[in-house]
């Protein structure tokens, strides 16, 4: 339970929301969902005086737009992108991100840009602290940190845990947000500031509208994988997600993208891994390399009781995977959906 | 023998209605008027003097009605073991120094949370920071800090530091058996810090009204909690009254007493109302009781064609800030290394140590588990280096029927060899064994097996279970048990029994349970013996009322007694069937004229009759159990060698349970220990650093979900029969069941990928480690 | 890190909800959570409060239809909203088919973890009548079970999406 009093807002649209949040100030919180927030504020790792409840708002249901791009409102639940026979058939990579989220109730309640709003965690700081961990971390506005005692007050690494978030950078998804003042367009990536004190880089007051997917070009695949420990319900050890496009000569790897999540603060673009495949021929000794690279620039963080080997262990055979899919379905080989 | 109604049969559970409606009331769920809510104050440091404690500000906040320390107690200690060598060693909330994070310092009690809360944070206290230990070989040390000092009865004997028991045991010669070995080899094995996992956190509520205590509590016997609450509060036992309540889930972490039921009735004592305490699920992940961490160092000797001659083993258990059940858990290990095989010479060592965690508890199998583990994976070891199969070397050592064991007790109609012969026909173990490491592919299969052995209804407190059946007006029986339903599924297996004895329908029975005013005393549903003594108790109880009202049909008709049968709650003269009576007029009769005799059956059972007590925890003197039972268990397992990934696919239980009351009750234990066995090999640790636990919650406690559901088969081994009127021996299925599948678990990955893992859980690093080193030693 | 005073009160407020077909109005404040107003305001315990961390599954009851956690859940959230908890599963003294199968499969032993089960179980077979194993294992990975290793589970759904599952136990 949550041990103090706060108040409680319901907007009935989006702009009413944004309203109440410049009015309120940053004492108040949206929530959609209320699956990240609400844990956290039992933890009073949240704590605003005000929430600013979205479910009065009807999400629109996923769309094409007229350019072609696929257009998903952020308050869309996670168990619909899973359900729904057009994000299955047109986005399946997004639906198997939604999919291996937490349980399936937290996906009938959570949304998509909730999800992508998550804060990062880590083990000490995620759980109650009347006995544990008592005197507040750098996170929590204190002066220590836990699991990483050497740390500077300005380094905080806990880890941004989103399954989805890695997806939707792989597809080059970009995200609209609105506030009071008015709207503007980020990729998913810019999201993030890589920092784990303030993960996100919105700004006070502002709110995601919607996700927006580039139409997939021909020769295109994907792959995906979350690796947990038990077959659901857990967030991961670590979320490998890769699309490939090849050149029209259905053999050569025209574009690549690599987005790995759960390592560290941010989901991370293993960048000269993808330009390590643009070119080539992504057989199994090309992919084995991209691994490599990618593994070292990712550089993961240890996280839940996970060693660095470990999770680079578990990296290292499930992006190889994940990469093979990809061009598989790049190829035809297997369907895409 | 005549037809049994419900033994036997799988009659549907008495509570199950109440469980699919919500209708069944848990502790948390008792609302009475006035209720305060309580909440402890913990410390939040390993190790720790309390130099000052000011509860003023606390006292004084609005809407706080009391707040006690160790100073409003009594200073009565309390302890799981409760004996002259082990006396009780621990008070209800600290005094004067914390020795485990998460130890009870105080606790208050207000009208609703958030003042409660606030009250904690008011209370001011001030630490003098102690040095701090954790690893028990560390602990042993002549310079460790000392959490207590060495057991007496040691620290003469052993130069170790905070040993709060020792348990030896032995017989023959070990080293004279070594020498004679062909083969003798040492491991060490380790067995990780694991926790119960119940759904249903603990709550207690209590309440002081008319000089009683009335109490509503998560147990595992009401027995129990009574004498523990009476005894720290300083009242007579009569005073208090544990109430009935469904308990969601138990596996040995709701035995004995928790500070916070003290804490409760204490509180309720001063305020005069009811007071509610419900532990927080953090709080019961990082304070609560967990189960033992064991280290086991065996070396055995054996012949060359796989006979055991010596064995010799030291167990170190990891066993918190207070004694706990680690001196009982030292005492089990020799127990479960002792059963399954013959062993000429055996030399045992168990030490339990103290450090700076919370205290522990049993845990399903209580030692069982890590010890089979232990045992089995070395024996599998030993095997393959001979050249013998796994199924054969476990047959040459496996106890036979009427075997005496060394303690002095006998194992009856073992029926181990059984088991193991239909575990290896039924798995087709030996077709599948040996193939797992010769295939391609990243995916491996492997199969492994397991034996294990447990015992039933050993004596402690209250030692005996006492049932009452009380025939009602209309011919149906009440029956009065203290045995309480942790989920086993006691009630129901009562009833089949009463049923049974008195030739009613099973649906006419009415149990009325586990409530210390009302219902007999009972020896708790954790000793393994609900079914062997409970059940024993109640067959006696209602076949003492069946013959009262023979008697009464016999006087009634002018007949020998023996003359008359029952039949559907009809009493009537076999050589002349006319002459009938039903029940509900045996009873109108006895009241009638009868002076109204009550016809109230009385039944009382214990293991043990011809001992006064349990054997000696320290020595192991002392016959322990009429009642042991074996088992042998088959895991196949599938294993990802690139990724160290590995689950249990199947699981085969053949157990030698003398016959199963209800087969259907039996299938549901084997299946959930199954799973306890799957989490303990694969999923489930408490991690710690520095006393702190890091993943007190259900997402990093990884007990399994619904995807680590293996197939799980079992079949019985039938070495007993039920006769109506005859006292019955079935054999525990409860905890026995967890210990060699785990084992079979282990040793099924080592015959997948040739990984021999000495330590659980088998994590993928663990199996990645071990398949490297395979790889690079085969390049050689 | 955002302003808490110990001392602040919010306004209560008047919740309309309908529970099990029943129409309720608890006057509650933001901060409590759908578990407590059932199990405290409404007083159908019948669904558990086993974790407060929205992990566990023992507290989930259908909200809309839909499988949620109600100890994450605001009461403020649910005014206006169809509630159905364990209690509303049965006609008067008719248990649905899948409380009878759990009764039938032994799929319950301490029972604690019973009604959240329950009520995934019904939302599972209310949108997909004839679910496979896997879809089965999505629908229910929210729901931990310590005591029966979810086969007696498994074997409940089986057996009330009418896959031929035979009764362990006899009525």
């Amino acid at each position: 339970m949550i041990l103090y009093d706060f108040e409680y807002e319901r907007p009935q649209t989006l702009a009413e929301a944004a309203g109440l949040l410049a009015e309120l100030g940053p004492g108040a919180r949206i929530m959609a969902g209320g699956t990240d927030l609400l844990p956290n504020m039992r933890v009073a790792i949240a704590q605003p005086t005000t929430i600013v409840g979205l479910s009065a708002i009807t999400p629109e249901a996923p769309r094409v737009d007229a350019d072609g791009a696929f257009r998903i409102d952020a308050l869309t639940r996670l168990a619909t992108l899973t359900d729904s026979e057009f994000v299955r058939q047109r986005l399946p990579m997004l639906a198997e991100a939604a999919r291996v989220v937490g349980s399936n109730q937290i996906r009938e309640m959570g949304t998509l840009g909730g999800n992508l709003c998550q804060d990062t965690r880590c083990l000490q700081l995620n759980q109650k602290h009347d006995f544990q961990f008592v005197a507040p971390c750098y996170k929590r506005g204190g002066a220590c940190c836990y699991p990483f005692p050497q740390n500077k007050p300005n380094i905080c690494w806990s880890v941004y845990m989103s399954d989805v978030a890695p997806a939707l950078i792989a597809l080059g998804a970009s995200l609209e947000c609105v506030d009071q003042s008015g709207a503007r367009r980020i990729s998913v990536e810019d999201l993030f500031t890589g920092g784990g004190l303030r993960p996100l880089n919105l700004k006070g007051g502002e709110i995601i509208q919607a996700i927006v997917v580039p139409p997939p070009p021909s020769y295109f695949g994907w792959g995906y994988h979350k690796s947990t420990r038990r077959g659901g319900l857990e967030f991961a050890i670590a979320v490998a997600a890769a699309t490939i496009r090849l050149a029209p000569d259905n053999v050569h790897c025209a574009e690549a993208r690599i987005a790995i999540g759960a390592v560290r603060e941010r989901p991370v673009r293993a960048l000269a891994a993808e330009r390590g495949l643009v070119g080539k021929v992504p057989d199994a000794a090309a992919i084995a390399a991209a691994v490599a690279t990618a593994v070292v620039e990712v550089s993961p963080l240890p996280h839940h009781d996970f060693t660095k080997s470990f999770i680079v262990d578990s990296l290292r055979v499930h992006l190889r995977r994940v990469l093979s899919r990809a061009v598989e379905r790049a190829r035809g080989e297997i369907p895409t959906a | 023998m005549s037809e049994l109604n419900y033994i036997g049969k799988s009659p549907r559970r008495k509570d199950g209605p109440d469980k699919v409606t919500g209708r069944a009331v848990y502790s948390q769920d008792i609302k009475l008027p006035g209720t305060l809510i309580g909440r402890i104050l913990r410390s939040p440091h390993a190790h720790a003097r309390i130099v000052r404690l000011d509860l003023s500000k606390a006292l004084a906040l609005p809407g706080v009605k009391a707040v006690i320390t160790v100073d409003d107690t009594k200073g009565i200690k309390h302890g799981f073991v409760e004996t002259p060598r082990y006396p009780p060693d621990q008070e209800v909330l600290a005094r004067g120094r914390v020795v485990y994070v998460g130890e009870e310092i105080a606790a208050v009690a207000a009208i609703d949370h958030l003042i409660a809360q606030q009250a904690l944070e008011l209370i001011e206290i001030e630490y003098e920071i102690l040095p701090a230990v954790f690893d028990p070989i560390e602990a042993m040390k002549s310079d460790a800090p000392q959490i207590h000092p060495s057991h007496p009865k040691v620290k003469d004997e052993l130069p170790y530091s905070n040993i709060g028991g020792r348990t030896t045991a032995g017989w023959g010669d070990v080293e004279t058996g070594f020498a004679q070995s062909d083969y003798v080899r040492e491991d060490r094995f380790e067995s990780q810090l694991r926790t119960h996992g119940y759904l249903e956190p603990h709550a207690t509520i209590a309440h002081w009204e008319n000089d009683r205590l009335n109490v509503w509590t998560s147990s595992m016997g009401t027995s129990v909690k009574r004498a523990k609450l009476a005894k720290t509060l300083d009242l007579p036992f009569s005073a208090v009254r544990v109430h009935k309540v469904y308990v969601g889930g138990t596996f040995g972490g709701k035995i004995d007493l928790y500070s916070h039921e003290y804490c409760a009735a204490r509180l309720s004592m001063m305020t005069r109302r009811p007071v509610r305490i419900v532990a927080n699920r953090e709080a019961i992940f990082s304070a609560y009781r967990h189960g033992q961490p064991l280290a086991m160092e065996i070396k055995t000797g054996v012949k060359k064609d796989g006979t055991i001659v010596a064995q010799q083993i030291r167990v170190i258990n990891n066993s918190g800030g207070y004694r706990g059940s680690g001196v009982v858990v030292i005492f089990l290990a020799w127990g479960f290394t002792m059963i399954p095989y013959r062993i000429p010479n055996l030399k045992f060592e168990g030490l339990s140590v103290y450090t700076n965690y919370p205290v522990r508890a049993p845990q399903r199998g209580h030692g069982c588990p890590q010890i089979r583990f232990a045992i089995e994976s070395q024996l599998d070891k030993i095997a393959e280096d001979l050249g013998i199969d796994p199924v054969s070397i476990r047959l040459r050592n496996a106890r036979e029927p009427w075997e005496q064991l060394p303690n002095g007790d006998n194992v009856h109609e073992a029926g181990l060899i059984d088991c193991i012969k239909m575990a290896a026909e039924k798995s087709d173990f030996l077709k599948k064994y040996g193939k797992g490491r010769k295939t391609d592919g990243t995916i491996r299969r492997g199969i492994g097996m397991g034996v294990s052995g447990y015992f039933g209804g050993s004596l402690i407190y209250p030692n005996g279970s006492g049932v009452i059946v009380k025939m009602n007006d209309d011919g149906t029986p009440t029956v009065l048990t203290g045995g309480i339903d942790v989920g086993q599924g006691s009630e129901t297996i009562i009833s089949q029994i009463v049923a049974e004895e008195l030739g009613v329908g099973i649906d006419d029975v009415k149990i009325i349970s586990s409530d210390t005013d009302a219902t007999p005393q009972d020896i708790g549903a954790w000793i393994s013996g609900m079914t062997y003594v409970t059940g024993n108790a109640a067959r006696q109880a209602a076949g003492n009322a069946r013959q009262k009202m023979l008697d009464i049909a016999a006087l009634r008709f002018n007949i020998d007694v023996r003359n008359l049968a029952i039949k559907d709650k009809v009493v009537f003269n076999r050589n002349d069937p006319s002459q009938r009576i039903s029940y509900r007029d045996i009873i109108a009769y006895s009241i009638a004229t009868r002076r109204g005799d009550t016809i109230i059956g009385e039944g009382f059972w214990r293991t043990m009759r011809d001992e006064p007590t349990h054997p000696s925890l320290a020595t192991t003197k002392g016959r322990w159990s009429e009642n042991y039972a074996f088992s042998c268990q088959v895991a196949e397992v599938e294993v990802d060698i690139e990724t160290g990934e590995a689950r249990l696919v199947k699981a085969l239980t053949v157990h030698d349970c003398g016959f199963p009351i209800n087969p259907a009750l039996v299938k549901g234990q084997v299946d959930g220990q199954v799973s306890m066995a799957l989490g303990h090999a694969f999923l489930e640790e408490v991690t710690t650093k520095n006393g702190y636990t890091l993943n007190p919650t259900w997402l990093d406690y990884r007990m399994p979900t619904i995807h680590e559901m293996a197939e799980s088969d079992d079949a019985d081994v039938i070495t007993e029969q039920y006769n109506v009127g005859k006292p019955y021996r079935t054999k525990e299925v409860g905890e026995g069941l967890v210990s060699a599948i785990l084992a079979a678990i282990g040793n099924a990955i080592c015959d997948a990928t040739g990984v021999r893992l000495t330590s659980t859980p088998f994590t993928p690093e663990k199996i990645l480690k071990g398949v490297r080193k395979l790889a690079r030693e085969s390049k050689h | 890190m955002a302003d808490r005073n110990h001392n602040s009160k919010s306004m209560s407020r008047v919740v309309a909800i309908e529970v099990n077909g029943e129409h309720h109005e608890v006057t509650v404040k933001p901060r409590h959570m759908l578990v407590e107003v059932l199990r405290e305001k409404i007083g159908l315990t019948g669904t558990k409060e086993g974790c407060e961390q929205g992990v566990c599954g023992a507290c989930t009851v259908l909200l809309d239809g839909r499988p949620i956690l109600a100890c994450i859940t605001l009461a403020v959230e649910c005014d206006g909203k169809k509630i159905r908890t364990v209690e509303g599963l049965a006609s008067g003294e008719t248990l649905s088919a899948i409380q009878e199968a759990f009764l039938d499969q032994g799929a319950m032993q301490c029972g604690f973890c019973t009604s959240g089960m329950l009520m995934s179980a019904t939302a599972l077979l209310e949108k997909n009548p004839k679910p496979s194993l896997a879809e089965i294992k999505k629908a229910l990975e929210g729901n931990l079970c310590r005591c029966t290793g979810y086969n007696g589970i498994v074997d409940a759904i089986r057996q009330a999406s009418g896959e031929g599952v035979d009764p362990i136990f006899m009525r």
